[in-house]
Order: C-alpha cells, then structure tokens, then sequence
C-alpha cells in the first residue's frame, strides 16, 4: 500500500477485482471510440436525481451512479457500506471513510493502461521526437515526468534546487575563443538556444549507439550539460572543435572560417550520428531520417521548371537546411519589388525609404526565373529543348528556418563583403512563399486574404549573427532570444543584456526563426 | 439538465446563447476540476514540494544589466588563463591557444607536414649549411605567425611530451633538463630558436651577450638566445663565444650569483640584468657602452634579436619577450582577429651587416 492509499480498499481486492476495475474504465471513464462515448453519455445519469453532471461518480462494488455535488453517492455509500467510488470525469477514487481522495499503486498503474488504451484507440497525436508516431496516427501517450520514491527522497534532502525563471542567468554561459574560433562560438550559441534542441536534450532524448567516444550527438548533450550548470565561467568547447576537425575535415585548421559552412557541416555530422535515436527505423533513409536534427531543420524546396510552349510543369522537391537569400549590391541584379504587391506591409515591416526587407529578399527568392535561351531544357511535354521558367517555394517549412544572408562576395570581378542593411522582422509570416500559395495564385486567387487562424506558417526570431569585419578577417557574434523577449548578445566569453532594437538595427548575416505554433505531426 | 432528443432548431437566440453559456462554464468547471486533482495528489503523493526553490541561492543567478560587466556580474576580459587539455596529446595547453596547437597535433596545418618533414631531413643533414639555409628561408618567406608562436608557448612548458607528433625522434629537447651530454651534442638544440650572429654588429652583439647564452649552434650556426644560466650549453662555451665574437677583452661572463635565475627571457630580465651589472661594477662594458646599451635595453626593439625574414626564424617569441608575449596577449582578448591581424603586423626590423665565419668550437 502506497504512503497516498488507504486501508479501505482491500475489502473491494477481491475476486476478480482487477477486471472489473477495468471494465469500469473502459466503459464510463475513459471512452476509447465514438460508440463508447455515446453509451457514456446515454447512461451515466445519477440514479436519484437523474443530473449528468455534477461531478457523477460510479459506484465500485455496484452498480450505481451517484452526483457527488448533491451527496447521492455519500448516501449510498453509507446505506450499502460500499466504501470506495470512481469520479467519472477523471478517474480519481474516492474512499468515502477516508474522506479524501486515494490513490493505490495497483489501481493507479491500471488506470493508466486504460487511459492509453483509449487514447490509442482516439488517435491522438503526439509530442515531435516521438519516434513510434507513425502514419496511421497511433501514438504513445505522453505522460508528464514523476519522481519515483528514491528520487523524492533525493530531492527532499537537497532543497537547493535550481529554478529556470525569466530572471535566471541558467542556461547562458559564454564560450571561450580557442584561436579564431568564434564562427564556432556564435553557432553553438544559437543553437543550444533552440527550444526544440534543448528540450530534446535536456530530457536525455539521445541514446548513442557510437562504439568509440567520437560521436557528436553525445558531446552536444554535454554541452547542454555545461550550460544549464549555472557555472558563470565561460565553458572552454575543445572538444568540440576536436570533433568537429575530425568529423569534417574540409573545416579543419587553425584559421578564419565562415559560420555558415560551420552550420551546415555540424548539421550534417549531427545528422550522421543520430542514426541511434531513430529506433532502428528508417536509419539509411536520406530521405526519411526521422532524427531530431531532420525534425527541426529540415524542410522541402520546390522547383517547378515550367516550359514555354506547352506550359507543362516538372516539379522536384529537394531538401534544405538553410534559405539563402541574395542581397541587392551584389553584382547580380536585384530584382525590382513589385509596385505595392502583395505583402508590402506583410510581417510589419515598414518600407523605410528604401530599405530592404528579409520579406524583399525572399520574394526575389521565390520569382519566376527566366532560364534564357542557352539554358534550354528538356520538356517532356513537347519532347524537345524549349526555354522555360523555373520558380523556387517552399514546399514543406522546417521547425527552425535559417536563413543565410549573401553577404560575401566572390564573383570573378571582385571578392568583398557587402554591408547593405537588410531589415528583418521580429514575427514572419512564410504563407507568400508556400507552394500552395503559389498553387492558389495560378488558380486565379490574386487576393490572399490573410488567414487570420492559419497559424501553420507564422515564425519568431530566436537568433541573429552578425559578422563584423571584412572578408579577409572579421568577427562573429550573436544575439539570441531566451525567455521571450529577453535578449542577449553572445560576444565569445562575454554575454551581456540587448535591447530589441540593438537586434534589429544590426547587420544580420544569419537569422534564425521558430515556428510559432507547434503542430504535433 | 436532462438529455433528451432536442432539436435545437426551434430554438431563438437567447436561448442558444444561454445553452451556450451553460455548456461554456460546465468545461471551464471540468478544467479547473481537473487542476484541483492534479494539486491534490502532487500533494498526497508527495511531489508538490518540487516546485519549491531555495530562495536565497536564486538570487546568484539573476542577471545582471550593468555597463562592464556581463550578466553574471564579472568583468570582461579576465578569462586569459583558462587552459584545457589535448584530447590528442593529452597536454595541458592555454584555451586562447588551442585551435593552433590542434592544428599542428593533428598534422592538419599547411605547414605542419612541412615543417615535420623538413625536421627530419635536417636532423640527418646536419652538415649541409645551405640547404638548411634554404629551407629556413623557406618556411620564413610563408609567414607563418602561428608557429612562431607555438614554438615560443613550447619553451616555456616544463614537461614536454617527447611522443608528440610534432617531434621527429632525434630531436629531443627537454627544458629546464641539466644535462652534461649537452655540450657533446649540439645537434639536439632546437634548432629554430636561435639569432644569425653574423648579421648583428659588433655593439649589438656585444650587448646581446650580455643577456644572453650566445653560444653558436654548429647546426644551425645561431646563437642560442635564452639566458645566461642556459642548461643546454656550459660557461666555457659560453666564454668561448665571447672570445670569438668580441674578442679576448670581452670574455668575462657575469657571475652566477649576479645571474637573474630565471629561464623565462623576457625584457624585464635583461633589465634587471643590466642594473646589476653596473651595481656589481664587475662589468667589462665599458661607460659608454653600458649607457647606449642601459638606452638600448630601454629600447625593446634593439634588445630584441634582429628579426630579418630572410636570415631568422620565430626569433619574436624568444629575445623579444616583451614584443612577443605582448601579442600574443593581445590575440586572446581579441579573438578572432588574432590570426590575421597579427599576421600583419609582425615588426619587420632592420638588417643589421656584416656577417662573418664561425669555426667549429666545439
């Protein structure tokens, strides 16, 4: 008997108690289908007023439905002597000696069995990094986390407990510049500063199946580790910079390094050694890796390639961890902003005489290309080389979104930087830039009316690096967002408080986005 | 309210309003009654106390939104002495360091494989004068800073592993080691660290030996740059450089005991020198030379070994403590500029003539 039972219950531990305990369930407590919902429903009246609600509770040793709000099941609980009754809404028992609700070891755990076995049956849906989500739509239940008797007794004995408030340096720590590494510093920052990523390994989500003691997937946990210490020293990543020369070896040496080339090689590796997490399904698949890194980064590019004469479309869908977006001042032509278009006030921003946008630079990024004459493709409608269009959406946005602003120049002219402002929004709408709003436009929805409830495509900006410097040499720092609208700027060891306008005044080399609203898959 | 067929069409709107209403404040009861369940048995299960913190130690964690100082409440700059270990070597290395030691441990670097080849071809041609000249200029002409101040970060180890990589087998040297072979093996000095004694004047050589060993290496025919007390070479070498080079007047070596004990050469130990020198009187230099030297030890650019790309290498980091440890701490607050900008602003010094033929003294 658990500290939380009573003693009341052993006179209802008899017979075959467990089975009608279940039936019980199963039956009025938690409906698995639509048919048991019904009966539910039709049924569980209280036998003396004949209430639905008011907290109606079954009797255990009977059959008799009572209110409690209206004492009907007290009364019948003294007139019978049957002690113990079932609160119908949520499951709890009621010992009416004890007067109190109890919970018994044996009847919570088949509690809930039940509960999950109905809600398999429902169909819920749950929480991303949950592997066994397939796509039928049955799911393990996510159950919240219960300190077990030992770890209660643990933590009773040290009542110094660290708790994670909007006023909480936990979570922040600096990174010491090991020798021209802060590409590397500004990376790890943003991303140990991404929800998703922090949840994942924070509740120890990673189970590594690397033999030797190279895996990076292991070394980012630990880095979690260090940064939800509380320790106030800068943390020295050495063994990261170690593993990431060994693992990617086309970054390795002692020198200047692009930050974005970073990203996507940490990527990569973490990508290759997460194959331990995915449960052994899937794990070869380039195309369907189901790892964290693929849950929150990647999404899917469209190119439709669009021929001239027959107008037949080819489509391909490539995946991508990264958007970039090229800038006006390059020595590639801007593409001029459509007079008042669509979406000019999109996202909040204002176009102050003349500044770019992020949105700008997306739109560009998703017009119709004009592929000219020497580039001629082969369009299976016609079956010759025709000329074509080519048009780039976004097929399937990532949890995270990059995006990788072209600032570094390397044409065969000149190779500089190009320090040209680009504004960017705190909140971003994608919804401009989705294929199935491209789809829409070409059906004749010229009005996109903005769908105030759709809230698939709305993102917050969580990190922003910034690169001060030129080509040759320079310096990488970030801004990072903890605790909504907290914001910090990560300058190697130092870290120190930001205004949200220091963040949106500054340059922006990469800019990171979350999406708003999770939907569970 | 009783549940039976109704058809809700007959109804108007303020009574589907009312419905409505009932059926919102019936969820919002469940949910709340949901909650009071959940408290309720946290606190019979005996978790509840959970989300209790102790007050007193959250107030360390606050954030701090001062000028000068971080959200932790430190000051800025003050991380230059962290240190970590090589996952590769196993060596203690200063953090601000050791992305360029990884490069070299690893054998990575444009110029590791280099560098360690060319080690190893010297070592078995020690005889052959130019072709290490040849290869010195080489690697000199590739301005490699790192190195040069890998090399200097090296000296000052005391342990050294001799399995590292970066060491070819027949060159060993251990710092701080008294060893009396050393004088029967020149070979195994370092043949990097030292100063083209024929470049240097007779005064710049005159005051250079004041402060330093001085003895010439046959291998590399350089002068050993580190202090008087040098483990690797013995007095009598050291007096019979002097005698060569400045003639018989000039072989009197300062005491011991006037000897600043310290193998760390930096400027301040020349100084400290210098002022003993001229306290104990027991000095050969003469009044003038003592005072255009006494300006010159004043003057880090002289002090330091005439760095010329051609003739030298990494001397930076050796004679010029100063000049070098200077930059290479300026390189760890400023991080990432290290690399380049030092690149550029390595102190090109003036040639210094005439240079002339070493015998063999050993």
């Amino acid at each position: 008997m658990s500290p939380a039972g009573c003693p009341h219950v052993n006179g209802f531990k008899v017979d075959n108690w467990k089975q009608n305990l279940r039936v019980i369930y199963q039956c009025f407590v938690w409906s698995g289908s639509a048919e048991t919902r019904k009966r539910k429903a039709k049924s569980c009246i209280c036998h003396m007023c004949g209430a639905h609600l008011n907290r109606l509770h079954s009797c255990l040793s009977c059959v008799f439905f009572g209110c409690f709000t209206k004492k009907h099941i007290h009364e019948h609980a003294k007139n019978k002597r049957h002690n113990l009754a079932i609160d119908l809404l949520y499951g709890g028992i009621y010992c009416f000696v004890c007067q109190d609700y109890i919970y018994d070891k044996d009847m919570e755990q088949i509690a809930k069995e039940e509960q999950r076995k109905a809600w398999k049956l429902q169909g819920r849906f749950f929480p991303l990094f949950n592997p066994s989500v397939g796509p039928s739509g049955v799911g393990e239940k996510y159950s919240t986390w219960e300190p077990t008797k030992r770890e209660l007794e643990l933590l009773r004995h040290n009542p110094k407990r660290r708790k994670i408030t909007t006023n909480c340096t936990i979570g922040l720590r600096g990174l010491i510049n090991l020798g021209n590494t802060c590409f590397m510093n500004c990376i790890v920052q943003a991303l140990t500063h991404t929800p998703l990523l922090r949840d994942f390994f924070l509740s120890d989500r990673h189970k590594c199946e690397m033999q030797s003691n190279s895996c990076l997937v292991c070394e980012m946990s630990q880095l979690f580790q260090e940064f939800y210490s509380g320790h106030r020293s800068p943390h020295i990543p050495f063994r990261l910079l170690h593993l990431v020369w060994t693992h990617a070896r086309h970054l390795a040496g002692y020198e200047q390094q692009d930050a974005h080339e970073f990203l996507i090689a940490a990527l990569d590796v973490l990508h290759r050694h997460c194959k331990g997490d995915d449960n052994g399904k899937k794990a070869n698949n380039p195309n369907n890796c189901n790892c964290i890194i693929d849950q929150i980064f990647t999404g899917g590019l469209q190119s439709d390639v669009t021929c001239q004469v027959c107008h037949g479309v080819s489509t391909t869908i490539d995946p991508f961890w990264d958007i970039s977006l090229d800038l006006p001042g390059s020595s590639t032509p801007f593409w001029p902003l459509s007079p008042g278009g669509d979406g000019s006030t999109l996202n909040g921003e204002s176009h102050l005489s003349g500044a770019t946008t992020l949105t700008d630079c997306l739109r560009r990024f998703t017009r119709p290309e004009h592929l000219g004459s020497s580039a001629k493709i082969k369009c299976s409608g016609c079956h010759s080389y025709q000329e074509s269009t080519k048009q780039l959406t976004m097929k399937k946005l990532p949890i995270v979104a990059c995006f990788h602003l072209k600032r570094f120049e390397h044409s065969a002219k000149l190779r500089r930087k190009i320090p040209t402002y680009v504004s960017f929004p705190l909140e971003l709408d994608m919804t401009p830039f989705m294929a199935s709003s491209k789809e829409s436009r070409m059906n004749g929805q010229y009005q996109q009316s903005v769908d105030v409830f759709n809230n698939d495509n709305k993102y917050s900006l969580f990190a922003v690096v910034n690169h001060q410097g030129t080509l040759e040499s320079g310096h990488y720092t970030t801004f990072i967002r903890q605790h909504k609208d907290q914001w910090f700027k990560c300058d190697d060891a130092v870290i120190t408080k930001a205004s949200i306008k220091d963040v949106l005044d500054s340059e922006g080399y990469l800019l990171f986005y979350h999406k708003q609203f999770l939907e569970y898959e | 309210m009783k549940m039976e067929d109704m058809s809700l069409s007959g109804l108007d709107n303020t009574k589907l309003e009312a419905l409505a209403q009932d059926i919102y404040s019936d969820l919002v009861e469940d949910a709340c009654l949901g909650l009071c369940f959940e408290v309720h048995r946290a606190v019979k299960q005996g978790y509840f106390f959970l989300d209790d913190t102790d007050q007193e130690s959250m107030k360390d964690f606050e954030i701090v939104d001062q000028p000068g100082v971080d959200i932790f409440g430190q000051v800025y700059n003050q991380w230059k002495n962290k240190e970590c270990v090589c996952p590769n070597c196993n060596r203690s290395i200063a953090a601000s360091r050791f992305a360029p030691h990884l490069e070299k441990c690893l054998g990575m670097g444009r110029n590791s494989s280099r560098i360690a080849n060319r080690r190893i071809a010297s070592s078995n041609n020690m005889n052959n004068k130019s072709e290490s000249d040849q290869e010195d200029n080489d690697d000199v002409n590739d301005n490699d800073w790192s190195y040069g101040s890998e090399k200097k970060a090296k000296k000052r180890k005391s342990d050294k592993n001799p399995n590292s990589p970066r060491r070819s087998k027949s060159v060993k040297h251990k710092n701080g080691e008294l060893s009396n072979s050393v004088n029967a093996d020149p070979y195994k000095y370092n043949y990097n660290t030292g100063i083209n004694y024929e470049t240097l004047g007779p005064d710049e050589l005159r005051s250079l030996l004041t402060t330093q060993c001085g003895v010439i290496s046959e291998h590399t025919k350089k002068m050993c740059t580190r202090s008087q007390r040098c483990p690797q070479h013995t007095d009598e070498q050291r007096r019979a450089v002097r005698v060569f080079l400045l003639g018989p007047s000039a072989s009197s070596l300062p005491d011991a005991d006037t000897m600043v004990e310290s193998d760390c050469y930096d400027a301040s130990d020349g100084q400290v020198l210098m002022s003993r020198l001229q306290w104990d009187g027991s000095s050969d230099i003469s009044p003038s030379d003592s005072a255009s030297s006494k300006a010159s030890t004043n003057n880090s650019d002289s002090k330091k070994p005439k760095k010329k790309k051609k003739t030298s290498l990494g001397l930076n980091s050796t004679g010029g403590g100063g000049g070098g440890s200077g930059s290479g701490g300026g390189s760890s607050s400023q991080s990432s500029l290290v690399g380049l900008s030092n690149r550029k602003k390595k102190p090109k010094l003036p040639v210094p003539p005439a240079p002339s033929i070493y015998d063999n003294l050993n």
